[in-house]
């Protein structure tokens, strides 16, 4: 059979530029969004991300890390006596109240306070050997390298966090918090920086690395607290991870305005695709009632223009695809958080997909103008 | 005496226009037979080419009765109708309707890819149908390489490579100048002549009527004249 749907896109590739384009941008949108969204909701689980810690102890039925809550440290030894767990250290997570020497007013900051040992858990993919080293000298702190002109400083400068003075000893990448500035410091600083100095026996967070080689759900399963009114819970990274992302997806409103945005996108990309791709298909009508004269079913013809209509789909997704790379090279060059896996640009080819059956069926439908009796004067 | 290959009988069609409707075909009744280049003649707006429309199965007739090939058209659905159609049937009009993108030999071909003839057979049978038109060394050109005339012969290739048993041709020398229009008639006389193809050809052009079997003039939707060999059979408004 002759490729009548392929030899006339190619052949008229200026008539289904525009719903090439429409596609493209609907995709590129989508994609954006996706990738902007998985990136900001990630800044929401950096903490479990960005550590070496399989399991995660802490207050019970806590949403994300933000909303941690005093664990009392008897909670870590269950875990110190198992033998597939190789170490246990504290993680303390508290607000605090950033004031540079410069101008800038107060910044709400989020202070973690870890292990700086090299054998740390926490942050231990984003901190390098040196800034651990640093951050053992006292009120020594770390930001992100994006944070510094939010806070007003630079390396080696001091400021002052809920009325104590800090040296920012280093910065790093990939640390950039939802809604606040991450500052990274010392278990030992982080208790100065508590308002509650005298607590030193509770933490936000006991975290856990395994012997190699073993389940984190068996451990997890097996060192999580026995009575329904324990003080303390056991999660795996993972578990933990979701639960975050979770949160900030359904609890905060910000799902149901992705899902409403990509509505939108989905509709305005399908009108605008399907206009054009209608507009293309028009150009060819008197061909189109010509074959239908000759006897060739309106079922056939639909099948031509589908097919151009899933080219279509094809190179727009290919141009979307594209500039979306380029728009992620830009942005992590900018430290802005954007994150894009294969089964988020899966949804995303689908819903193009969808936008392209809609628009080709829409384009179609046009068919039904190439009514061979017009032929005739 | 052949049986016809189109019968009509009393046929009616009308327009409507605001609120008036119009008569185009008043109760006409012919017949075509087979093998014959029957040219239909009128007036602009005598219902030439809506008679064309309804023996051909394009345009369903107020009232009145089609056969063709001894099958009654009208009594059929839509898809019986594309099917006869496409089985049956070859068109021809004023304005070519070729598709840009193909050449002249994917023009023959599509149609035949449509009837069912496999790849290898349709890619032969198009170079052979564009040769018997003359268009042997134009099969891989695109219709914007080609003049009108030469568009109008693919498109009689297009419409006789399935070999129909009947064609219909709308005005197919209109568009074109006098020596294209030319080329464009003698395919059509030889197409009647040596495959016993009806051809029933609706047109103005004059040069026509020395080519066809029998010249149709109709007027105000009747049948006005009905001459053969150019000499007239009578003043006829009923079945021939």
């Amino acid at each position: 059979m002759v490729a009548l749907a392929r030899k006339s896109l190619l052949h008229g590739w200026r008539r289904f530029l525009p719903a090439t384009l429409a596609v493209a941008f609907a995709s590129l949108m989508l994609l954006v969004q996706s990738a902007l969204l998985l990136g900001i909701f990630g800044s929401a689980s950096i903490y479990i991300r960005t550590s070496r810690a399989q399991l995660w102890v802490g207050y019970p039925g806590t949403q994300t890390v933000e909303l941690g809550r005093p664990v009392a440290a008897s909670a870590a030894l269950r875990m110190l006596l198992d033998p597939d767990i190789e170490r246990v250290e504290a993680f303390d997570w508290l607000d605090g109240d950033w004031r540079a020497p410069a101008t800038r007013g107060a910044v709400s900051v989020f202070i973690s306070g870890i292990d700086p040992r090299p054998e740390g858990l926490m942050f231990a993919k984003a901190l390098s050997a040196e800034l651990r080293a640093a951050l053992r000298s006292p009120d020594a702190v770390v930001v992100d390298r994006a944070d510094l002109p939010k806070l007003g400083t630079a390396i080696g400068e001091t400021a002052v966090i809920n009325g104590h003075t800090v040296r920012v000893a280093g910065v790093a990448s990939g640390l950039r918090a939802l809604g606040g500035v991450n500052v990274i410091t010392s278990l030992a600083t982080a208790r100065r920086l508590s308002s509650d100095k005298q607590d030193t026996d509770h933490s936000a967070y006991y975290v856990a690395a395994l012997r190699p080689g073993t389940s984190a759900d068996i451990v997890a399963a097996r060192v999580a607290p026995r009575s329904g009114d324990a003080r303390y819970a056991v999660w795996t990274a993972d578990d933990f991870a979701t639960r975050a992302a979770s949160y900030w997806f359904f609890e905060t409103g910000a799902g149901a305005g992705f899902v409403l945005l990509g509505g939108i996108i989905f509709i305005s990309g399908a009108l605008i695709a399907a206009q054009s791709l209608a507009a293309a298909v028009a150009g060819e009508i008197p061909e189109y009632a010509t074959l239908r004269a000759l006897g060739v079913g309106r079922g056939e013809l639909r099948k031509v223009v589908l097919e151009q209509a899933c080219w279509v789909a094809g190179a727009g997704l290919a141009l979307a695809m594209a500039l979306m790379a380029i728009v992620v090279i830009l942005a992590r060059t900018q430290d802005v958080p954007v994150d894009l896996n294969a089964a988020t640009a899966a949804v995303c080819a689908l819903a193009v997909t969808g936008i392209v059956i809609i628009s080709g069926l829409v384009a179609a439908s046009t068919l039904g103008r190439s009514d061979p009796a017009m032929l005739l004067r | 005496m052949h049986s016809p290959a189109i019968h009509a009988n009393a046929v009616f069609r009308s327009f409507v226009s605001g609120q008036i409707r119009r008569p185009v075909l008043d109760g006409l009744s012919l017949d075509i037979l087979p093998g014959e280049l029957t040219l239909v003649c009128g007036p602009s707006g005598c219902g030439k080419s809506t008679l064309l429309a309804v023996l051909s199965g394009l345009l369903r007739p107020d009232a009145g009765r089609v056969h063709i090939l001894g099958e009654n058209l009208w009594t059929m659905d839509e898809a019986a109708i594309e099917r006869f159609r496409l089985r049956h049937i070859g068109f021809v009009f004023q304005h070519f309707h070729l598709f840009p993108a193909l050449r002249a030999w994917e023009q023959v071909a599509l149609l035949l890819g449509h009837v069912g003839v496999d790849r290898q057979s349709a890619h032969r049978l198009a170079h052979e149908t564009l040769a018997a038109v003359g268009l042997a060394d134009r099969v891989d050109s695109l219709p914007a390489e080609l003049s009108g005339g030469e568009q109008q012969r693919v498109a009689i290739a297009r419409a006789m490579a399935k070999e129909p048993d009947l064609i219909f041709a709308d005005e197919p020398t209109s568009a074109l100048d006098a020596a294209s229009g030319q080329v464009v008639i003698d395919s059509l006389h030889r197409l009647a002549r040596t495959s016993g193809t009806t051809v029933l050809c609706v047109s103005h052009d004059s040069r026509l009527i020395r080519h066809a079997d029998r010249v149709l003039t109709i007027e105000d939707g009747k049948i006005l004249s009905d001459r053969r060999d150019n000499a007239p059979v009578g003043q006829v408004d009923a079945v021939t």
